[in-house]
């Protein structure tokens, strides 16, 4: 794969920032901070946050063995599409994670204290501050890094990390701090800002859309108690991903299941993962609480794979009781396997291509379910390569997708060699479960010329699976035919 | 010189030697308790253990993984370390040191030929690691000082061991390397636990460490905000 030109590099790094923006700010990054960010004392600042979450949490133990043991080969530079694409030695996820562990090194531990008195030095600069706030966005997180290094240092732990720490300074980017915010204290109680009413009027359009294309009346169960499964999407489907919602519907009434989606909660988007460890407990206590209020036994979350790894992986943690969390990927898995679902194998003839999410892929969760979803009736699947858990990112993982000015960096650097593979594929359908991955690679297409269509598993499934007792899976609706 | 001699052999390789084990034992110890303490503060203890031992020995012994990436690079490194760690522990002029220092000498030594191959790759390799950090762009970006030395510090005593054993020296040529060499072991000995070569001991413990890093304790969010005296939460 080839290096980004220098004219993509200029056009990836370009400041979206008002000048007189950075100068205040003292923050030449390229995503926007919200107003009013202290600026005198850094240092001092993001040392006593970093004592504090040290303190409070269990990093201690992690940053001491990482810094210990870092044996700096660059095997991982190999791994990382970011290095691949720029060449630049500060995308060397080593290099990236010496930022913060330098940092630990020399204020957190007996050495190098005693270095810094015999030796001098100022310790941490504002300088480095900034350069950690730029380098540590740069970074998708996709965690590929992992898997070449001997030392078995985790360096997306070590991004998450400094992400954290900066934000207890105040520096994050503005679009994920205002989404969360209005996330756990804003009217609305979701990231989209979708108020109760509007999604009322987009279940009842979509159950109109789903009885003439089916022919069969399925229905969006909304707070049922004592349901058995509690669904929850990442709110964006419910204004950009129609036909994802269908088709996990359409699954649910197959297989005849017991489920709800809930007015407390119906946003699985979960930033806190992105930037904020604090973030993420509280948006998982509002799940939680959902669970409480429905009485619910497991938490079904939709095709998004940040929510699912947010929900999957910590929701555990953080609860009071423990209980089961799924992704509609696993779930619609098992309901093929247990025959519940009549698929037509004929609706879907153009070829078919599949983009591994990392927060499913990565651990090794979710990797032959899709797989076995798809080739059960999409003629013409072919994979990519590599894929599963060596998967590469998108491009917009780590929460970056979210930020629009960015954009240019996003599909020229992060997303170019996902850009290559579909394009080596030459699918018709890329599908990709993810909502971050789905609102990535429309980008990615736009922005690289490429001719191939963006669909999330379920909007496949939706137009194949057969409900009604003809055997007829799809009707067109009258008037339009349905765009993919 | 010969007290010197004496002295680098006996009192200070003990020394040093004790350093090194008690260093390792140390670090081995700080990260294991902290380990077992941060899942004692978290409340979900379900880990992937199978997964994470798997991890870890194919790492420990990586003759699948390795040549994934930086091929000509892993396998110059494989092979310095095997002669790194076979030859001082079982080359027979040492089997006598540590038999004259602690009575312990009950493993068999390498035969000597073999013993001279093993120490030619090391000093092959070593040089070789070291131009690889110097030359290589990004390599060299990322190394620290003590990312050069290792490679250059770890050849002088198999340069200056294979010389003693193998070189027609005279009596005082000889005991002048011997002198280089035992040196530059005590000084190895005594910086090993306070460099990355305490990857020997942390190693084994990496993949474990890691996966128990995710597991985070409730509610220290909050108390992070509290602790910094912050009234709300920025978020």
């Amino acid at each position: 794969m080839r290096r980004i030109t220098r004219e993509e590099r200029e056009k990836a790094f370009a400041y979206p920032k008002k000048p007189e923006v950075i100068e205040k700010q003292k923050l030449p990054v390229r995503y926007h901070v919200e107003e009013g960010l202290e600026v005198e004392g850094r240092p001092r600042r993001f040392l006593e946050a970093m004592a504090a979450v040290l303190k409070h949490t269990n990093y201690h133990f992690i940053l001491d063995h990482y810094a210990r043991i870092g044996a700096k080969c660059s095997r991982c530079s190999v791994a990382c599409q970011i290095y691949q694409a720029t060449g630049d030695s500060r995308d060397i996820p080593c290099m990236r994670s010496e930022l913060l562990l330098s940092v630990y090194r020399r204020h957190f531990t007996v050495g190098g204290l005693l270095k810094g008195r015999i030796a001098g030095g100022e310790g941490l600069t504002d300088e480095e501050v900034q350069r950690m706030a730029d380098s540590f966005w740069d970074c998708t997180a996709c965690r590929r890094c992992t898997f070449e290094c001997p030392m078995g240092i985790d360096h997306g732990l070590v991004t998450h990390l400094g992400r954290y720490i900066l934000s207890e300074i105040g520096i994050a980017p503005r679009a994920l701090v205002v989404s969360t915010r209005e996330q756990l204290t804003g009217k609305t109680r979701n990231t989209s800002a979708i108020p109760l009413p509007a999604l009322a009027d987009t279940l009842e359009f979509l159950e109109e859309e789903m009885a003439e294309t089916k022919g069969v009346e399925v229905k969006f169960p909304v707070d049922v108690e004592g349901a058995d499964y509690l669904f929850i999407a990442p709110v964006s489907d419910y204004m950009m991903e129609a036909e994802t919602l269908m088709g996990i519907a359409c699954v649910m009434h197959a297989t005849g299941a017991s489920w709800t989606i809930g007015t407390g909660d119906y946003d699985a988007i979960n930033y806190g993962l992105f930037y904020s460890d604090h973030a993420l407990e509280e948006i998982l206590k509002m799940m939680e609480a959902e669970v409480k209020r429905l009485g619910v036994n497991v938490i079904l979350i939709g095709e998004c794979c940040h929510a699912s790894l947010s929900a999957n992986y910590f929701y555990n943690t953080f609860a009071d009781h423990k209980l089961p969390v799924i992704n509609i990927l696993e779930y619609t898995h098992d309901a093929l396997k247990a025959g519940k679902l009549k698929i037509d194998p004929d609706i879907i003839d153009q070829s078919v291509t599949y983009h591994d999410p990392c927060n499913i892929a990565r651990p090794g969760w979710i990797i032959e379910q899709p797989r076995e979803i798809l080739r059960a009736f999409c003629r013409d699947y072919r994979e990519m390569t590599p894929n599963g858990r060596d998967n590469y990112c998108c491009g917009g993982g780590g929460g970056t997708v979210s930020i629009d000015e960015i954009r240019p960096y996003r599909t020229i650097v992060g997303g170019k060699r996902k850009a290559d593979q579909v394009r080596r594929t030459g699918a018709h359908y890329l599908v990709a479960p993810c909502a971050n991955c789905k609102k990535q690679f429309r980008e990615i297409f736009e922005d690289n010329g490429l001719d191939c269509e963006l669909v999330g598993l379920h909007d496949l499934l939706y137009k194949a699976i057969i409900l009604s007792p003809d055997g007829v899976a799809w009707r067109d609706p009258a008037g339009m035919e349905m765009e993919a | 010189m010969d007290l010197l001699l004496d002295f680098g052999r006996g009192p200070l390789f003990r020394l040093a030697i004790a350093l090194a084990i008690l260093g390792l034992i140390r670090q081995f110890a700080l990260t294991f308790y902290g380990m077992a303490e941060a899942l004692h503060h978290t409340s979900d203890r379900t880990l992937p253990w199978w997964d994470m031992t798997r991890r870890t020995f194919a790492w420990l012994l990586p003759l699948g993984t390795l040549w994934r990436s930086k091929p000509v690079y892993s396998l110059l490194s494989f092979l310095f370390h095997i002669g790194l760690l076979v030859v001082p522990l079982t080359l027979a002029a040492h089997i006598g040191l540590w038999e004259r220092s602690s009575g312990l000498a009950w493993w068999p030594a390498l035969p000597q030929p073999l013993a001279d191959r093993l120490t030619l790759l090391v000093l092959v390799a070593g040089p070789l690691l070291f131009l690889a950090r110097l030359l290589i762009r990004h390599m060299r970006q990322l190394s620290r000082l003590q990312d050069f030395l290792w490679p250059l510090l770890l050849t002088v005593p198999f340069l200056s061991g294979y010389l003693c054993a193998n070189a027609s020296l005279s009596a005082t040529a000889y005991r002048s390397w011997m002198l280089v060499h035992v040196y530059s072991a005590d000084l190895i000995l005594v910086l090993i636990p306070f460099t990355k070569i305490a990857h020997c001991v942390l190693l084994p413990l990496s993949q474990y460490a890691g996966g128990i890093a995710w597991k985070f304790p409730k509610g220290a969010g909050a108390k992070v905000v509290a602790t910094l005296r912050k009234k709300e939460s920025w978020v």
